[in-house]
């Protein structure tokens, strides 16, 4: 219980989080309790998201096909294929591995504007895929009638999938935390820092680059398999570089530097939408307006914000973490 | 033989637009290493406003001077007050254009509506020519000739004249360039200005060609940053050569094999990308 010293506040806190999202359902109408399973499966995603983006210092634009790839994994296991459930997730994570291993790979030598461009270009490359092959995916009209069926589910409904939901992402929020402080972790964060020098010390660089995009994709497709059956639909739209900007931004206004930031991030922008749509159709312009303005004035996020106020009051010098925002380009590296 | 030589004229004159969009884009990269995401925007937009003016004053080269001239003082401004205070971020700069592509072409569905719009032709370039039994209109050629004039116009400008070699200069040394006296935040405003206004002009012309629509700013920009970047992030003979080149293969990948053709766009640019960053013709990076 030593590491625990002085971490109380943490551990309680947390423990409060997740007493407070499990007895949800009884506290708010049933809409919003659907609106959380949307900011849940959306906050997964850019926790995955966040392993390549704010661990590893990979501006990745691609992040979509991972998501995607599970959504379609579903859509086409529920309708077409008639696949068991594990059959489905397991599939799912199988693709997520591997196409962000390939993501990895093929961006071994990429680094800054190349390599968001790289990601953008697979990413776009997968969605062409879905959006063409009419024959299996349907194209634009997307797959619908996704039915939960399958899902281990207890009892009926929105409240029992929200449950199910939940259980997933808290699971895969401790295990990416989990993740985040292993040695593997660690060296993932060295390789963002200083790449060169993690190379004299002897570790692989492009292998703690793989493995962080093989992680990242693994989760992501399974947010993606949660999302699907949260719509009960699945079309290219999640295939497209706007889900992958989407994710980006969500990490960024959530703060990227921090494990939880990005979670924090997609409870803000899903809520904000939720609330703009009430009353202006000018959705897009308020969400390109949150990336402009972010980008000017809230470069750390949120988390960052409360950081910084905190800094300009405290008269000792508090480290400054540099913020993943400032670009590495590939001049540093190479 | 004739629907041959029309399939290349075809995707000729479309990669001649690909290239006057890139060519903006390539500019402002070559010069900033500011990569605008915003520039199918500002395409979008020239070729509304142009619309707009078209409908009030009824003269075809009144409506299309005042949209290059809108958009060119938009892309001044935009670069002034937004770009320039992200310069060298290069994610930042990425986000923030993508946020003002999100608001224009959102102002455009609010103001004229999600209709897709075709501007008219020019004036003078309604017909069509017969080379044997082959039939094509004049407005298409004449896309590849203008393309042709800006790519010859452009590299004189920057290999020949004296504001040539100072944007040369910037993009060699910024700290050198400026120590000699060379202003180039205003130089910077300048080029971000005329590659915005060349996005304008594309819209334009280039509309009566593809239409436009909400929406459709996006399909325009990921091309032409498939020929920026294919062609070398920053050269302007790159993104010419390219610009035709992906012109040629989407217009065959569409009709050979049609339920690849976006696949056979990405996936080849993804791998170039992988193995040869910097593109065909694209500076080493330092």
């Amino acid at each position: 219980m030593a590491a625990l010293r002085g971490r109380w506040p943490t551990v309680v806190g947390v423990l409060a989080g997740v007493g407070l999202l499990t007895a949800l359902p009884a506290l708010v109408p049933s809409f919003y309790v659907t609106l959380s399973t949307r900011i849940i499966v959306i906050a997964m995603f850019a926790l995955a998201f966040n392993v390549v983006f704010g661990m590893g210092g990979m501006h990745s634009l691609g992040h979509a096909a991972f998501f995607g790839l599970g959504g379609y994994t579903v859509g086409l296991g529920v309708t077409r294929w008639d696949w068991s459930f594990t059959v489905i997730v397991l599939v799912a994570l199988a693709l997520g591995a591997f196409v962000g291993l390939a993501y990895g790979i093929l961006t071994q030598r990429t680094n800054g504007i190349y390599l968001l461009l790289l990601t953008l270009a697979l990413g776009q490359a997968i969605w062409g895929l879905a959006f063409q092959q009419v024959e299996i995916t349907r194209g634009d009209n997307g797959i619908s009638g996704v039915t939960r069926e399958l899902v281990p589910l207890v009892g009926t409904g929105a409240l029992s999938y929200y449950h199910f939901v939940l259980l997933v992402a808290l699971a895969s929020t401790g295990s990416l935390w989990w993740f985040s402080l292993s040695p593997v972790g660690r060296a993932i964060v060295g390789t963002r820092e200083s790449p060169t020098r993690m190379a004299a010390l002897g570790f692989r660089v492009g292998l703690y680059r793989n493995i962080a995009f093989v992680v990242s994709g693994l989760f992501s497709a399974l947010a993606g398999v949660l999302y699907t059956w949260h719509h009960r639909f699945v079309s290219p739209d999640a295939l497209l570089w706007e889900m992958s900007a989407f994710i980006l931004i969500v990490a960024i206004v959530g703060g990227a530097n921090t494990f939880l930031g990005p979670a924090l991030g997609a409870a803000v922008i899903i809520s904000l939408e939720f609330w703009v749509s009430l009353h202006t159709q000018r959705w897009m312009t308020v969400l390109g307006l949150v990336y402009v303005l972010t980008i000017l004035f809230l470069p750390e996020g949120i988390v960052g914000l409360g950081g910084r106020l905190r800094r300009r009051h405290a008269s000792v010098d508090v480290p400054v973490i540099p913020e993943p925002t400032a670009s590495r380009s590939g001049r540093s590296h190479e | 033989m004739a629907s041959l030589l029309s399939h290349v004229l075809n995707g000729l004159s479309f990669g001649s637009l690909l290239f006057l969009v890139a060519s903006g884009l390539t500019l402002t990269f070559g010069l900033m290493r500011a990569l605008n995401l915003a520039h199918g925007a500002f395409f979008l937009l020239g070729g509304y406003v142009a619309l707009d003016l078209l409908g009030r004053t009824d003269s075809y080269w009144l409506a299309m001077l005042g949209a290059v001239v809108v958009v060119g003082l938009l892309g001044v401004a935009f670069e002034r007050f937004l770009v320039h205070r992200v310069l060298h971020r290069e994610l930042a700069q990425v986000v923030l254009t993508i946020g003002a592509a999100f608001v224009i072409a959102d102002q455009i569905l609010a103001y004229w509506g999600g209709r897709p719009v075709m501007p008219p032709r020019p004036p003078g370039l309604g017909g069509s020519v017969t080379i044997g039994d082959l039939t094509f209109p004049w407005f298409r050629l004449s896309l590849i000739v203008i393309a042709l004039v800006v790519f010859v116009s452009l590299w004189l400008l920057i290999n020949r004249t004296r504001v040539g070699a100072m944007i040369r200069a910037s993009v060699d040394d910024e700290e050198m360039a400026r120590s000699v006296g060379i202003r180039v935040p205003v130089l910077f405003m300048a080029v971000f200005g005329a590659g915005s206004a060349l996005a304008a002009f594309a819209g334009v012309w280039g509309g009566a060609f593809t239409g436009l629509e909400p929406g459709g700013e996006f399909s325009i920009l990921l091309l032409a940053l498939v020929v920026t970047v294919v062609g070398g992030l920053g050269s302007v003979t790159g993104a010419f050569v390219a610009g035709l080149g992906v012109g040629l293969v989407d217009e065959f990948g569409k009709s050979l094999f049609p339920s690849f053709a976006l696949f056979t766009i990405y996936a080849p640019v993804a791998l170039l990308l992988a193995i040869r960053p910097r593109g065909l013709l694209g500076r080493v990076e330092r």
